[in-house]
């Protein structure tokens, strides 16, 4: 269920659009924010009803693009680790690895008590700092074991 | 035009066409997958890759347009090469379980592999499996996602043609699946046109499943028999069970598309309960017989009765031949004039439709009527009656920019094709029409000077015939501008112009308005009944005799042979495929009038009410069990032929008709001719509107999707008739009080008529009846979707689960018709178009 802070902030955002229904991204955007990071079967029902779109138009959007987490439920910090070439070849894997080790998960799992969840992303843009990860909204960079304990940590 | 050479050979083709169809034009095949004809182009699937002179890469020839002096290349070892890779990427990932699969055969993926594949495949990567189980999304499609090869086209035919638009392609890359929302139950026309447009086995029928190989099947050529279309189908058969029926690309005005009635309808073929042996009454009892005794039993008692006290009624689902042999059968050799197609339509009326929708003057093809300026569709719910009109218009306004004007009382899928829906009130229709040709006139009262019929707009106000019609001025304006803006203008006559007669006048002073301010104006009937207009044309009708010449002498219609049977008028009734006791079509209980004749000879599939009550019942053939030609909605007549033999003893009317006919009469060649293209011979000669019609089409495959035979076009009616004047046209709706409802009735996307019942497919997707209403009435009432509520009229009520629907008009409910159990034509006694019923909850 949309909470009525999100569905003015669609109304909004719609207003910015020729149609409505080019406002699903922002829309499935704004709900992933709110909702604390998954995009459930209602929300994409009631953005759908919203937007005066099908409930399949907003679950092709939001299965098309990897950045929304639907069907996939995520702690409340979501750990992006980048693994394309550059990230690679500077040792991503060690990376996740020691995440791994670290949170005592594996890729694709959310720490029991919701906290975190780990996955793996395709180039976030950001080669010439490889390694690097996404936790949120902001980018971690140039990632080694030790940084990686400390932003982690920072967390605590 | 555009020069272009390809392999070589040079031709010359219309600006903007792409290069795959100037290909086919020169004959030169190109293999595809994602590009279908009438679809949006995608070029997702790269099989159509050609080499064009000057361009580095290989473009895609299904998305790129021609150039005036474009050097093509379609076979280059590049090209191959190319195809070869792709072929080889889609079986990277498909599940290459052919010998389970249902298009294993006639899949167009096995085809490619065996003509342009590589021999091998090199990736040893695991394959992605969507799911384990195939998974069913409808009562009628199943779902394979491992087979897919993300052509998309299921995608595109529900949204560009179909109009529902409910499957979608989730995912991306590989995981890219096209299915439904989160691959749940589809809520939708169950038509599966996806189904027949996958190249593999994705979509599958769920009916058909499993059931056999292509090449265990046999199949024909054949017509739909439910709405007046005619769309063109194939139905095979394996070892005499019906089993599929299908649509072919390039085949009929339908193409590759059905609806759910065409497509999953015919199983009703396969009935056991179907009638397969002659029966005649002993001792007050059906009882099998032989043909000889039946027909001696019947030469026996018909011989007896005078000619005019016989009557006869047939169905507008038997072919042209049928009728024609019929009516010349009860005219000729039993010397009677009563005789009717129909046990709805007055016959009167009937006349006045068909002068007021131009059909005398010939057939006008569904394509011309959809990329007129203007398409006024009014007087029929076309989405769920005629869903491959629907299909047709939407394709054609999305293409060419037609605008569609809805003129309805209940919602409808092409509003959302259409500039305008209006929802007047039932029976406002004629009001609306009346009121668009008023104001058209006033507003040009100096151009129309000498307007003929100027009388007919007297007494006439704007003002009354908007409150009739329950609409506003301002959507009368915008209609006249639209009427007025437009060189071209399309009318839409729907069978609800022949429940609603006042509608028939006011579409004729309409066209007649729009003639005179100097536009084209095409009248396209909208039927129910596969060969109502053929019936109608094969002079199956008490006032006009074939080819619409006035008949001799006038003969009663359905009512009046029931009203004439109650009262002592007729001794006995000949019925093929009619049951007037089911459908009690008049004020008095036809059981109970019927039980006054003395004679009553059915010829039908089924054991119907009538049947059941007859002396004499003979066993009847359904289409792709006998030859013949149907005649759609247009004028277009087209044939069809015999698949399989009908079950035991049971004979194609028209060799019914000719051996009652033999045994009645001495004369020979009255009308015992029993092969059907004698009989469209004789039809040729006494109707010359089917002189030049030519039937040579029908079956030929049209790979270029030219879909509109002008051939096959019954031409103008020489002479014409002049329609019986109706005394008045249906009488205004009565006041409707508290608590009331105005009443209104039609077929459903599911189920028309009779046939449709006997289909376990179409039972399946629709059971039972329900009370349609409109969401404000309802929560009035204290209904909700599902609950029971009781609808009440003067003589006759029902009960009924209730179904909200959000675009109908408060103020009114919808009943469908011919629902077993539900006798809604009840509710429509005698002289009463527009009932008014009392619903409460029950």
């Amino acid at each position: 269920m949309l909470t009525d802070k999100v569905r003015e902030e669609i109304l909004k955002i719609t207003a910015k659009y020729y149609n409505k229904r080019s406002a699903v991204m922002d829309a499935l955007m704004l709900v992933q924010k709110d909702c604390g990071g998954n995009i459930t079967r209602g929300d994409m029902e009631d953005i759908a009803d919203m937007l005066e779109i099908k409930p399949h138009e907003v679950n092709a959007v939001a299965t098309f693009y990897t950045m929304y987490n639907y069907a996939k439920p995520v702690g409340r910090y979501h750990i992006q680790v980048c693994r394309n070439i550059s990230c690679a070849l500077l040792e991503a894997e060690r990376v996740i690895a020691h995440i791994e080790d670290t949170l005592g998960i594996k890729t694709g799992d959310t720490t029991p008590d919701n906290k975190f969840t780990l996955s793996t992303a395709e180039c976030l843009g950001s080669c010439g700092t490889a390694p690097m990860m996404q936790i949120n909204d902001n980018y971690y960079e140039n990632l080694t074991p030790d940084k990686v304990d400390a932003i982690l940590k920072g967390f605590e | 035009m555009a020069t272009v050479i390809i392999n070589g050979k040079t031709s010359s083709v219309k600006d903007g066409t792409l290069i795959l169809d100037a290909a086919r034009d020169a004959g030169v095949e190109i293999p595809t997958f994602c590009y279908q004809a009438d679809l949006m182009g995608v070029g997702s699937c790269r099989m159509c890759l050609v080499e064009i002179e000057g361009q580095k890469k290989l473009q895609p020839s299904c998305i790129t347009p021609v150039m005036d002096g474009m050097s093509i290349q379609t076979e280059t070892p590049q090209i191959l090469k190319a195809r070869q890779g792709v072929l080889e990427f889609f079986l990277s990932n498909h599940a290459l379980d052919c010998p389970v699969c249902d298009k294993g055969g006639e899949c167009e993926l096995q085809d490619m592999v065996y003509k342009h594949g590589p021999v091998e495949g090199r990736y040893a990567e695991s394959k992605h499996r969507f799911h384990e189980k195939d998974y069913i999304l409808s009562p009628v499609i199943v779902k394979n996602s491992n087979r897919c090869v993300q052509c998309l086209r299921c995608v595109r035919v529900c949204d560009e043609v179909v109009g529902r638009n409910v499957l979608a392609s989730l995912g991306r890359g590989h995981e890219q699946e096209e299915t439904s929302f989160l691959r749940s139950r589809l809520d939708c026309d169950h038509c599966g046109n996806c189904i027949e447009v996958c190249p593999v086995g994705c979509f599958m029928r769920l009916p058909y499943r499993y059931k056999s190989r292509p090449w265990d099947l046999k199949g024909t050529d054949t017509i739909c028999p439910y709405c007046a279309t005619g769309c063109r189908m194939v139905v095979e058969e394996r070892d005499g069970e019906a089993l599929r029926a299908r649509a072919q690309i390039g085949v009929g005005i339908n193409s590759e598309t059905l609806c759910a009635r065409g497509r999953f309808g015919f199983d009703f073929i396969n009935d056991p309960r179907r009638l397969t042996t002659p029966l005649v009454k002993k001792f007050g009892k059906l009882e099998p017989a032989t043909w000889s005794e039946a027909l001696d039993f019947i030469s026996e008692k018909l011989s007896g009765i005078e000619g005019e006290r016989i009557g006869g009624l047939a169905s507008p689902v038997l072919t042209n031949e049928e009728l024609y042999s019929f009516q010349k059968l009860m005219r000729s050799t039993l010397g009677s004039p009563n005789i009717d197609s129909s046990t709805r339509w007055d016959p009167v009326v009937v006349e006045n439709y068909i002068a007021a929708s131009a059909m005398t003057s010939g057939g006008l093809s569904v394509f011309d009527a959809a990329e007129a300026d203007t398409l006024f569709v009014a007087g029929t719910q076309l989405s769920d009656e005629n869903p491959i009109v629907d299909y047709i218009a939407r394709r054609i306004s999305a293409e060419r920019g037609t605008r569609i004007i809805v003129a309805s009382v209940r919602d409808m899928k092409l509003d959302s094709s259409a500039g305008l829906s209006i929802r007047h009130l039932p029976g406002g229709l004629g009001a609306l029409m009346k009121a668009a040709a008023l104001s058209l006139y006033e507003s040009k009262k100096d151009k129309l000077q000498g307007f003929a019929g100027v009388e007919r707009f007297e007494g006439l106000s704007a003002d009354v015939l908007l409150g009739e019609a329950g609409v506003s001025s301002d959507e009368l304006a915008a209609i006249t501008k639209r009427f007025e803006t437009s060189a071209t203008v399309a009318l839409t006559a729907g069978t609800d112009l022949l429940r609603q007669s006042c509608g028939i006048l006011a579409l004729g002073l309409l066209s007649d308005v729009l003639k005179a301010l100097g536009k084209e104006v095409l009248i396209l009937p909208i039927l129910d009944r596969a060969n109502q207009r053929g019936a109608w044309e094969m002079g199956v009708l008490p006032g006009l005799a074939p080819g619409y010449r006035t008949a001799s002498k006038r003969g009663l219609g359905t009512k009046e042979m029931i009203e004439a049977a109650a009262a002592g008028g007729i001794d006995a009734m000949y019925v093929i495929g009619e049951d007037p006791v089911g459908e009690n079509p008049s004020g008095v209980s036809a059981f109970d009038a019927l039980s006054k004749l003395s004679f009553i000879l059915v010829q039908d599939t089924f054991l119907t009410d009538t049947a059941a009550m007859a002396d004499c019942v003979l066993p009847g053939a359904f289409p792709a069990e006998k030859d013949g030609t149907f005649t759609n909605q247009e004028g277009r007549v087209q044939a069809m032929r015999r698949l399989k033999a009908p079950p035991g003893d049971a004979r194609a009317y028209l060799a019914i008709i000719a051996s009652v006919s033999g045994v009645l009469s001495s004369t020979t060649g009255v009308c015992t001719k029993t092969n059907s293209m004698q009989v469209f011979n004789e039809i040729r000669k006494e109707a010359p509107a089917y002189a030049g019609v030519s039937l040579e089409f029908n079956n030929r495959k049209n790979k270029l999707n030219k879909l509109d035979n002008r051939e096959a076009l019954a031409g103008a009616s020489e002479g014409g008739f002049t329609p019986v004047a109706m005394t008045s046209c249906a009488p205004a709706a009565e006041q409707r009080g508290e608590g009331e409802f105005y009443l209104i009735t039609g077929n459903t996307l599911f189920h028309s008529g009779r046939l449709s019942h006997s289909s376990p497919t179409l039972t399946g997707l629709q059971k039972g009846a329900a009370l349609e209403l409109s969401e404000a009435d309802a929560s009035a009432l204290g209904l909700s979707s599902g609950e029971e509520a009781r609808v009440q009229g003067n003589d006759y009520e029902v009960t009924l689960p209730v179904r909200l629907r959000k675009g109908m008009r408060d103020g009114v409910v919808y009943i469908p018709e011919f629902f077993p159990g539900v006798s809604v034509e009840r509710f429509f006694t005698t002289g009463v178009s527009l009932p008014v019923v009392k619903v409460k909850k029950s």
